[in-house]
């Protein structure tokens, strides 16, 4: 009896392997229409190193393509004062933040799901969502537009069509490849994400330190995508967007160019585009391509997988008042490599990437330093109980080492304006400079409890830093702040069907 | 950049190739990562966003699939009432004997009388109990029956005892497997 049952274990084993690499039996299927959704609601405690300034910032906050928002330097500002005398504020223009808060999010899902007799698997799916996304960033929907924190938005949409044999095509506005499909790596299992989680809802973007460089941060611009089968364990994936918005029509209500039109190749002020900014993705990127290669498979009951990717794009020139183009932005150029190991209930995981980008995945100005970013995570699942830590350490472009301003009528230019590069460099000791590259590091820490299917408990810490040497980060307060921190600890509760 | 990008231009060529000469495995929509709010909350607590929502047109067929990826390694996922890992499992360890029944809201599986090649003198049937939502080494018990033929009539024999524990450790080992491959994602 024992020889046949090694021989049929033997057979077991066979059919096994068999079963996964076969294509699956298929029964046609009436299409499915589900409703799912979400809700999720925290609070959380916060402490982090920025300060309210009533000063205003003359420009829009959604322009820069750097560090973001930051007040003129209020030492240099001269106010009126209640007596009618003229003088130097020294930083008194500036409050405390308040502490506690209580953020709420919800998102709405219509799954459409199909099947039929040839095998062939279809779908689509449309996500409402509420403002503003959790692992996302709200520099994708109604990121500090004009539109209420509540107003509900689309997120992905998309159509799909699969096939045992040919792979999967999806259509429509949804995450890449290299964006959030096939990467490995990024332990965010636990918690709310850790650091890549929702405590990006209770800080204020000083310095930009709210920001994480988290695969979905590259956006739902609309793309095709194409992911093969698994071969032996390994499947490939490729995505072309033609530029970084989403939704229907151009975004261009005439022929003047702008950044919010999709058919931009060259717009007045690309300059201040580097990321995505506000209402309508605006973004210089353009021609966005997403190549990944994975591979899953098993040691002695170790799951493991590891991906490789790419994503390239070209970026929009700039246009100065006179017609003329200018290459003002590198084009996109990121590799990434991650792994992850899962065992009895374990999970490790390690990703870097490296290239032409910045801490937003936006495209880098001429002349600044490629990025460079670090995540490491681990997670643990017992019973209802999930319990998680992740890392992440990077180097990103700092201020401009050049501003490009437009000069009228310079002399040599026979007509119109031209932008002029300066080259940012400090001229005395001590003195505030933008020429540094940037350093973010954070860490989260979170744990889970499941009380139902789908309905969890969250406690989760988040520290988060960014620090520019010699860049004065909170020009408010006196002397050169050249880091910025935040310390979150939220509480609360997700519900998911 | 062009020139460095060139070496996965050709990796995905050759994927495009193969997928058009040979089968391979058809990955699932579970097998992607996703930055959807819903999808990832109902990971995260171990439940299948394929067979969760609410089904307003079509028929809802999540009840009557044996698990297909979800499931957490608490819960049964998409209506079952024992583990899916489990159920999974014990399917495919028991797979080799053709299948006389299966109920995967009992958690009991019953496989027809099975003659190996190499011994046709002699015949099995296995009967399986996957035992509550939990994955747990006591969530599983297999009993296999042995008959041998004698003067053209089948006539019961005993089987080693050592067999049904065999057996669960098999279903045991393959839902470690299946749990440690859709863990973390």
């Amino acid at each position: 009896m024992r020889k046949i049952l090694l021989g049929t274990t033997a057979v077991v084993s066979a059919v096994m392997g068999a079963a996964i690499m076969a294509p699956q039996a298929s029964a046609q299927e009436a299409p499915t229409v589900r409703i799912g959704g979400s809700f999720r609601a925290f609070y959380g405690y916060t402490q982090q190193s920025s300060q309210s300034s009533n000063t205003a910032t003359g420009l829009p906050l959604t322009t820069g393509n750097q560090v973001q928002g930051l007040p003129p330097d209020s030492t240099a500002a001269t106010v009126v004062g209640g007596n009618g005398v003229a003088g130097t504020a020294i930083g008194s223009s500036i409050a405390r933040q308040g502490k506690h808060d209580i953020s709420t999010d919800a998102n709405i899902d219509v799954i459409v799901n199909g099947k039929l007799a040839n095998g062939l698997t279809y779908g689509a799916q449309i996500s409402f969502n509420t403002g503003s996304n959790g692992i996302e960033g709200r520099q994708v929907v109604g990121q500090r537009s004009s539109a209420g924190k509540t107003t509900l938005a689309v997120d992905e949409m998309y159509a799909f069509i699969a096939h045992p044999r040919f792979g999967q095509v999806r259509f429509g506005d949804e995450d890449g490849v290299m964006g959030g499909l096939m990467n490995s790596g990024w332990i965010q299992g636990f918690g709310t994400g850790g650091v890549h989680g929702s405590w990006e809802s209770f800080v204020v973007r000083q310095a930009g330190a709210r920001t994480t460089t988290a695969p979905g941060g590259l956006g739902d611009n609309s793309k095709i995508i194409y992911m093969t089968p698994q071969f032996f364990g390994f499947d490939f994936g490729a995505s072309f967007a033609p530029n970084s918005n989403g939704g229907e029509d151009t975004g261009c209500p005439n022929s003047a160019s702008s950044g919010y039109c999709d058919a931009s190749v060259a717009f007045t002020g690309a300059r201040n585009f580097g990321v995505l900014a506000s209402g309508p993705d605006q973004a210089v990127r353009r021609n966005e391509y997403q190549l990944a290669a994975r591979w899953r498979g098993n040691f002695g009951g170790v799951g493991m997988s590891v991906t490789a990717g790419y994503l390239g794009s070209g970026a929009a020139r700039d246009m100065s008042g006179s017609g003329q183009q200018y290459r003002v932005f590198n084009n996109l150029n990121v590799w990434q490599i991650g792994a992850q190991a899962s065992y009895l209930g374990f999970t490790f995981g390690a990703n870097f990437s490296q290239g032409d980008f910045n801490f937003l995945w936006g495209n880098v100005l001429r002349g600044g330093r490629p990025g460079e970013q670090l995540v490491v995570g681990g997670q643990y699942s017992a019973g209802p109980f999930t319990f998680g830590a992740n890392f992440v350490t990077g180097l990103f472009e700092g201020g401009d080492r050049t501003t490009y301003t437009e000069v009228a009528n310079p002399a040599g230019a026979a007509l119109g304006s031209i932008l002029t590069p300066t080259q940012n460099r400090p001229t005395a000791v001590n003195q505030s400079t933008t020429l540094a590259s940037q350093r973010r590091w954070g860490l989260g820490v979170g744990a889970n409890y499941r009380i139902a299917p789908g309905m969890d408990l969250i406690a989760e810490y988040v520290y988060y830093s960014v620090r520019e040497q010699g860049r004065d980060l909170d020009t408010n307060r006196t002397g050169i702040q050249s880091r910025g921190f935040d310390n979150v600890f939220l509480l609360g509760t997700r519900l998911a069907f | 950049m062009n020139i460095s990008a060139r070496p996965i231009l050709w990796l995905g060529l050759a994927a495009l190739l193969l997928a058009a000469c040979s089968g391979g495995r058809q990955v699932q929509n579970d097998e992607y990562g996703t930055d959807n709010q819903r999808e990832l909350a109902l990971r995260m607590s171990g439940s299948n966003p394929a067979t969760s929502g609410i089904v307003v047109f079509g028929v809802d067929r999540s009840r009557d699939t044996a698990g297909g990826g979800g499931g957490g390694p608490g819960g049964g996922g998409g209506g079952m009432t024992v583990n899916a890992y489990l159920w999974r499992a014990t399917l495919d360890t028991l797979s080799f004997m053709p299948l006389a029944s299966a109920d995967p809201f009992g958690g009991v599986i019953i496989t027809d009388w099975y003659s190996p090649p190499q011994a046709e003198a002699e015949r099995f049937k296995a009967t399986a109990y996957v035992i509550g939502r939990q994955l747990r080494s006591d969530g599983v018990r297999v009993q296999v029956f042995r008959q041998v033929s004698r003067n053209g009539t089948w006539v019961d024999a005993p089987a080693s005892t050592a067999t049904n524990s065999e057996m669960e450790d098999r279903v045991l080992a393959r839902a470690r497997e299946l749990r440690s491959q859709s863990a973390g994602r």
